[in-house]
């Protein structure tokens, strides 16, 4: 460890004394994962880089979590924009806007753009992201079927939506979500906000069936059911109908439903391609060591393009990480290992609380311990193994999963507290207070 | 009705209490037909101002959940007419089919004597059957034919300023600080004023009133008369009697001291005896012999038992052969237990007596009372006594029984038998202030009667003294006085001419004529001189000790002053005492099980248990049980242990217990199936009686032990009464409903389902679970309100009871507030976040208000100090709200 740190620091007083000028540091790609590595460079100040940044989407990074509050109308779009363009000039950050990058030439140390202009960099920070993934279903090249991954896409709803009153089409539903994860519902709850009768198609049989157990997945149903979106679980969609428009869909089941628009919102697929193309190594992603350097001494990599020991990323909380060792390394030629830490997945969907970390599904070796109130619709489950939390599922409250999530990481025997758990740290900590 | 006006309108009013046989003077205070506190009466002679727990309680035990407001006939409210014609009909139809010896009454000591006196009358002089019996006979029979044989009359010979003034008080059988606790206050207070004042205790058991004692003797238990014997025979060896007083005053002595010396001839005979102490023993023996002024006060512990009669009489013989007696501070003094015990005595009531002091043995008696009352139909041999009623009921000779004011179901002994009995009988009247004892849910027919407050009349306590126990209240919806209820009854029976009384005041007349006529002496109750008392006078009356007569018209504070007693030949008579050991010896892998009463509670609890304040003390039915025999049967104290005596079981928490003497154990007498599902101490007391004075034996009941397996634990809070399902409840009346604490062999498969099967109409329910099978705890609320809490464990430890949570028992509970419902405390430490603004931080609108309260003026500084918005934004504009 010591030895690596010693070639390093040579290697830098090396590059200082060649190249007297500053470093090119050219970011591919503008969304929150570039936007937050920009703001962990500026914060160590780095007057040694030039930095510039592409990016295909003609806003500043902005903050995708909040499309479905866009969507829904409670935010504006201009609020989620984190970094209009004056950030960028005010900055001296050069931003290259609405223009995507065709081809890295390696040996010359430029990227290609679609423009057919090239830029070259000393360092390359691949951020391309992901994009949508696509379902097995029949007939997807349909106007009317969006996804829901780009204030574009927002956009081209919001429109839609808009004036969807005036086609008076008489159809089963307005909108067809497909998919029950997270970017689905927050793309139904917006549209239900908007006054569309939706319909969100799910292929488990619960909700959030990665992250919640099929009783919280059912507290959840219910909560949105009330808000006016109806389900159609355990089912798939097998082809869409309409020949240029969307018309409506034919389930496995047989069931069908007609629509005026459709939104695919089941995941999302990294954008390898710009850097496996180039040579870089990785499958199905552009792959990264600890300190996010791809197999390119000259080219990093981050976010939901790249790939850690076989893992993919699409929570932030790693991606933070991720920033932070790119920009210690960049700056101060630091090393700040990586490390992807599991990460507790807290939704805030459309005003309901969800916490869930670790293990969600009760299998026979775990001790389960449940509290539930179904008139407050609050559920929490706590899976116990050799009295260690393994997994936290919380539904309505969420008050105390930081806490559970703590003891789960640092395998907190908790068997003297047991009874009181579920009740959250107000008691289990007094207690513990007592007892010393 | 008959409800004294100006009593009404009065702030105060003096009256008597309820309870034991102390029978204390108290002052109640009412406003808007409520009793708001209660005080002693300080000039009362009982307690000269004093008052126990219960009697101080006396105002909070007003309000009883059960109370009985309508007549209920096979369950369904009737009104007076229909239900007392349905019991006359039915009486009559088997009266004439069957004879009048097929039907019977069972009184208590809690009627007043004016209900006991037309109910005596009703049945023994126009029905026509001596089938009338009281709880007197749990209580007091014993030590009535113990004085009937010694002085010819039911009396007590001396007053309570004879414990005061004695300089050996002897408690015999007797825990005088829980059941008699005034009369323990008044003999604690006189022994700090005069230390010389020496207290034995003669108990198997260390009782609370040991604490007062020079010398407690735990003597083997049944081994009383040995003791006594014992006595009379170093008395008379020491030279120690009262030769003139024998001579003068008593026959039958030499027999006497032949039957007590053949069988105890020496202080170590009598050691050996009893498993005393020989010096010990000696120590007691020489102060009796010693000391002029000694009053041996005797309770259930001689009465109780199989041999009561000759205990009592074995005790009395002592007292006769040193002339210890008819003096201040010098008597045998038998202590009730119930406030109106004696004035059941008094009018007759009991099986064996006829009226007014007048038996079945003098035909000249029956005669008298034929023509007194007019009786048509005058019963003309005794009766069946209480054990023997109940067997001729479950043998079907009985086939009507009217039970008043008590509860023989669980009182009596084998009271599960007692139980069968009453369910397979024809006609069961109960007439009540409670719908719910477990003997009025045997009941077809279920009379609503008055209760302390707003019944009207007189009672007697221990110490011969007539009180007036006053209605002040009036009755809540149809109830009325039982003496109303009975003389109606006997209307509807035809009777009516002979039980007409415009007020209690003409029947109480009647009693005192009755007490006096042809009595020229002869018979120790008389208070002739009240027979021509008024109206205000009686409803005034100022305490006053029997005999009241010409001679004596402020009343007698103490017999056989003159050394003449109320036998043929005026002389007390000596009885020979052959000392009996109980009935029934403990095999070997046995225990022997004693049973008496706790400190804050009465009889089966129908009033002391429902006042949370009297449950304080102790709350659930327990065991008394010695460190070796807790060793020997693999008990552990705190935990469950049942008691067994055939079918019959008693469920008792375990007390260790260095006041037992090994092999023996004690539990309190008061649990029954309102309070617990299985810890009715008499189940398991075999019905064995005195041959004599038909009092059984409850005191010494051999018994195996063993302790309770559970498969879990808990408790059940409930606004409501219900009966968990589950092998052992007990029932604790809280201020917002009632606690079960709970423990069964076997778990249930679902918890929740055996909630709901409990509460089928509450649909709001909050719960945690373990599969680990720890711990279950739920919560039910009705409109927020909350109405049910379970918590249960299978360790000893993760189902603890919280006084908080009590508390909250059916008040409203927050939403927030549900968690600290399961987990039983407030929660300390940690302040209420408010809703969470931060999923990924889970930081609070309170916590946010409070940093910016504290001088956060921005998003971004909120985000470095509370770290609100810095993972993944979604809260951004949220919180750009909170500076809008």
């Amino acid at each position: 460890m010591v030895q690596i740190l010693k070639v390093v620091v040579h290697e830098h007083q090396k590059v200082a004394v060649v190249a007297h000028t500053r470093k090119r540091l050219l970011i591919v790609g503008n969304g929150m994962a570039a936007g937050r590595l920009l703001d962990e460079l500026l914060k160590r100040g780095c007057p040694q880089l030039e930095i510039t940044v592409i990016g295909d989407e003609r806003q500043g990074s902005y903050n995708r979590i909040m499309l479905s509050p866009v969507l829904a109308g409670e935010t504006r779009a201009p609020d989620i924009i984190g970094k209009p363009s004056s950030w960028y000039r005010d900055r001296g950050i050069r931003f290259v806007s609405g223009v995507q990058v065709k081809a890295i030439e390696r040996e010359q140390q430029c990227v290609l753009t679609t423009e057919g202009s090239r830029l070259r960099y000393d360092h390359l920070v691949l951020a391309v992201g992901s994009r949508p993934a696509t379902i097995p279903a029949e007939n997807q090249d349909l106007g009317n079927l969006f996804s829901f991954r780009t204030l574009r896409d927002v956009d081209k709803l919001l429109n839609l939506a808009r004036f969807h009153h005036l086609h008076g089409r008489q159809t089963d539903t307005d909108a067809l979500v497909i998919g029950g994860g997270l970017l689905g519902l927050e793309a139904a709850y917006g549209l239900a906000l908007k006054g569309l009768r939706v319909t969100l198609v799910h292929r488990s049989g619960w909700l959030l069936n990665r992250q919640l157990d099929d009783t919280a997945g059912g507290f959840l149903k219910q909560v949105l059911e009330q808000k006016g979106i109806d389900f159609v679980l355990s089912d798939e969609v097998a082809r869409f109908t309409g020949s240029h428009q969307l018309t409506g869909a034919m389930f496995k089941s047989g069931r069908q439903l007609s629509c005026k628009l459709g939104v695919i919102a089941t995941g999302i697929t990294p954008n390898k391609e710009l850097g496996l193309a180039a040579g870089l190594a990785g499958e199905r992603a552009v792959a990264v060591d600890d300190t996010m350097a791809t197999s390119d001494q000259h080219i990093s990599a981050i976010g939901e393009c790249v790939e850690f020991n076989g893992e993919t990323f699409g929570l932030v909380e790693p991606i933070w990480q991720q920033c932070i060792s790119l920009a210690d390394r960049l700056c101060d030629n630091t090393r700040t290992p990586f490390v992807n830490a599991p990460v507790p997945t807290k939704l805030k969907v459309s005003g309901v609380n969800l916490f869930s970390a670790g293990e969600h599904l009760t299998k026979a070796e775990h001790r389960e311990l449940i509290y539930r109130d179904d008139n407050a619709g609050i559920y929490r489950k706590l899976l116990l193994k050799d009295n260690r939390i393994v997994g936290v599922v919380l539904f309505g409250d969420t008050r105390d999963g930081q806490d559970y999530f703590a003891m789960m990481t640092e395998k907190q025997d908790v068997s003297a507290i047991a009874p009181l758990l579920l009740m959250g740290r107000a008691f289990y900590r007094a207690e513990d207070s007592e007892a010393a | 009705m008959s409800m004294p006006e100006q009593l009404i309108a009065s702030d105060t009013v003096n009256t008597t209490c309820c309870y034991c046989g102390v029978g204390c003077g108290v002052t109640a205070t009412v406003a808007n037909q409520q009793v708001v506190s209660v005080s002693g009466h300080q000039q009362h002679p009982a307690n000269k101002g004093r008052l126990c727990v219960k009697g101080s309680s006396l105002h909070e035990t007003q309000q009883s959940p059960d109370r009985l407001l309508s007549p209920m006939l096979h369950g369904e409210p009737v009104d007076w007419d229909t239900a007392l014609g349905y019991g006359a009909d039915k009486f009559r139809a088997i009266i004439e089919e069957h004879g009048p010896d097929a039907v019977a009454f069972y009184l208590s000591g809690q009627l007043l004597t004016e209900d006991y006196y037309v109910a005596n009358k009703l049945m023994k002089g126009f029905i026509g059957t001596a089938n009338i019996d009281t709880n007197s006979r749990l209580c007091m029979a014993s030590a009535v034919v113990a004085h009937k044989r010694a002085f010819g009359s039911d009396a007590v010979p001396g007053c309570y300023e004879d414990l005061e003034q004695t300089d050996l008080l002897i408690l015999v059988g007797s825990n005088m600080a829980y059941a008699h606790p005034v009369i323990y206050q008044r003999v604690a207070k006189a022994k700090e004023e005069r230390p010389e004042l020496k207290v034995v205790v003669l108990d198997p058991r260390r009782t609370a009133t040991c604490e007062l004692a020079d010398v407690h003797l735990p003597l083997r238990p049944g081994t009383d008369a040995f003791f006594f014997n014992g006595l009379l025979n170093f008395l008379a060896e020491q030279n120690s009697l009262d030769a003139a007083f024998i001579r003068d005053h008593c026959t039958g002595f030499d027999e006497a001291l032949a039957a007590a010396r053949a069988q105890v001839p020496s202080l170590n005979a009598a050691a050996g005896h009893c498993g005393l102490d020989a010096q010990e023993l000696a120590q007691v023996y020489h102060w009796f012999a010693g000391t002029d002024k000694v009053v041996t006060v005797f309770s259930q512990g001689v009465n109780q038992s199989s041999s009561g009669v000759d205990k009592g009489n074995a005790l009395i013989n002592c007292h006769l052969a040193t002339g210890k007696i008819g003096r201040p501070g010098a008597a045998p003094f038998s202590i009730t237990g119930q406030p109106n015990a004696m004035g059941g005595r008094e009018v007759g009531g009991l099986a064996n007596q006829l009226a007014a002091h007048m038996g079945y043995d003098n035909p000249d008696d029956i005669a008298r009372v034929e023509a007194f009352w007019q009786a048509p139909n005058m019963a003309r041999k005794e009766g069946l006594k209480a054990v023997d009623m109940f067997r001729a009921i479950e043998e079907g000779k009985i086939k009507a029984v009217w039970i008043m004011a008590t509860n023989p179901a669980v009182t009596l002994p084998e009271a599960g038998r007692v139980r069968r009995a009453l369910e397979q009988c024809e006609l069961v009247i109960v007439s009540d202030c409670i719908g719910n004892t477990d003997t009025a849910k045997l009941a077809h027919l279920v009379l609503p009667a008055t209760t302390w407050s707003e019944k009207h009349g007189t009672v007697t306590n221990s110490e011969r003294c007539i009180s007036v126990q006053k209605g002040f209240l009036s009755a809540p919806g149809e109830a009325r006085h039982d003496w109303q209820i009975i003389c109606e009854f006997a209307g509807k029976l035809g009777y009516g001419e002979h039980f007409t009384y415009p007020h209690q005041v003409d029947i109480f007349r009647e009693h005192a004529a009755l007490s006096a006529l042809d009595n020229n002496g002869q018979r120790g109750f008389n208070i002739g001189a009240l027979a021509a008392i008024d109206r205000a006078e009686y409803d005034n009356l100022r305490p006053i000790r029997w005999p009241v007569t010409t001679e004596a018209p402020a009343g007698t504070d103490r017999l056989f002053t003159d050394g003449r007693f109320f036998t043929p030949d005026g002389r007390a008579r000596f009885v020979p005492i052959q000392a009996k050991a109980p009935g029934l010896a403990p095999a070997p892998d046995q225990v022997v099980m004693n049973t008496g009463r706790i400190r804050d509670q009465w009889h089966t609890m129908s009033r002391t248990g429902t006042a949370a304040k009297l449950l304080g003390h102790v709350d659930e039915p327990y065991i008394d049980v010695h460190p070796a025999d807790i060793q020997r049967f693999g008990l552990t104290p705190g935990d469950l242990a049942i008691l067994g005596n055939g079918q019959a079981r008693y469920y008792g928490r375990v007390k260790e217990a260095a006041s037992q003497r090994q092999g023996e154990v004690f539990v309190p007498m008061h649990w029954n199936q309102k309070y617990a599902l299985a810890s009715c101490a008499d189940d398991l007391v075999n019905a064995l009686v005195d041959p004599l004075s038909g009092q059984p034996e409850f005191k010494h009941t051999p018994v195996t032990v063993k302790p309770f397996t559970q498969a879990w634990n808990g408790f059940l809070l409930s606004t409501g009464d219900i009966a968990p399902a589950c092998e052992y409840w007990a029932k604790i009346t809280l201020a917002g409903g009632y606690k079960f604490r709970l423990a069964d062999g076997r778990l249930p498969e679902d918890w929740l389902a055996w909630l709901k099967a409990l509460y089928p109409a509450i649909t709001d329910w909050v719960r945690v679970s373990d599969s680990g099978g720890q711990f279950f705890r739920a919560a039910g609320f009705i409109d927020g309100v909350l109405s049910v809490v379970l918590s249960t464990a299978t360790d000893k430890k993760s189902a603890p009871e919280m006084r908080w949570l009590e508390d909250q028992l059916n008040t409203r509970i927050d939403a927030n507030a549900r968690f600290a419902i399961l987990a039983g405390t407030p929660g300390a430490g940690v302040e209420d976040v408010g809703a969470i603004i931060c999923s990924c931080f889970q930081v609070g609108e309170k916590t946010i208000e409070k940093a910016i309260a504290d001088g956060c003026g921005s998003v971004e500084t909120l985000g470095e100090r509370i770290k609100c918005g810095t993972n993944c934004g979604s809260c951004i504009p949220e919180l750009k709200g909170f500076f809008k």
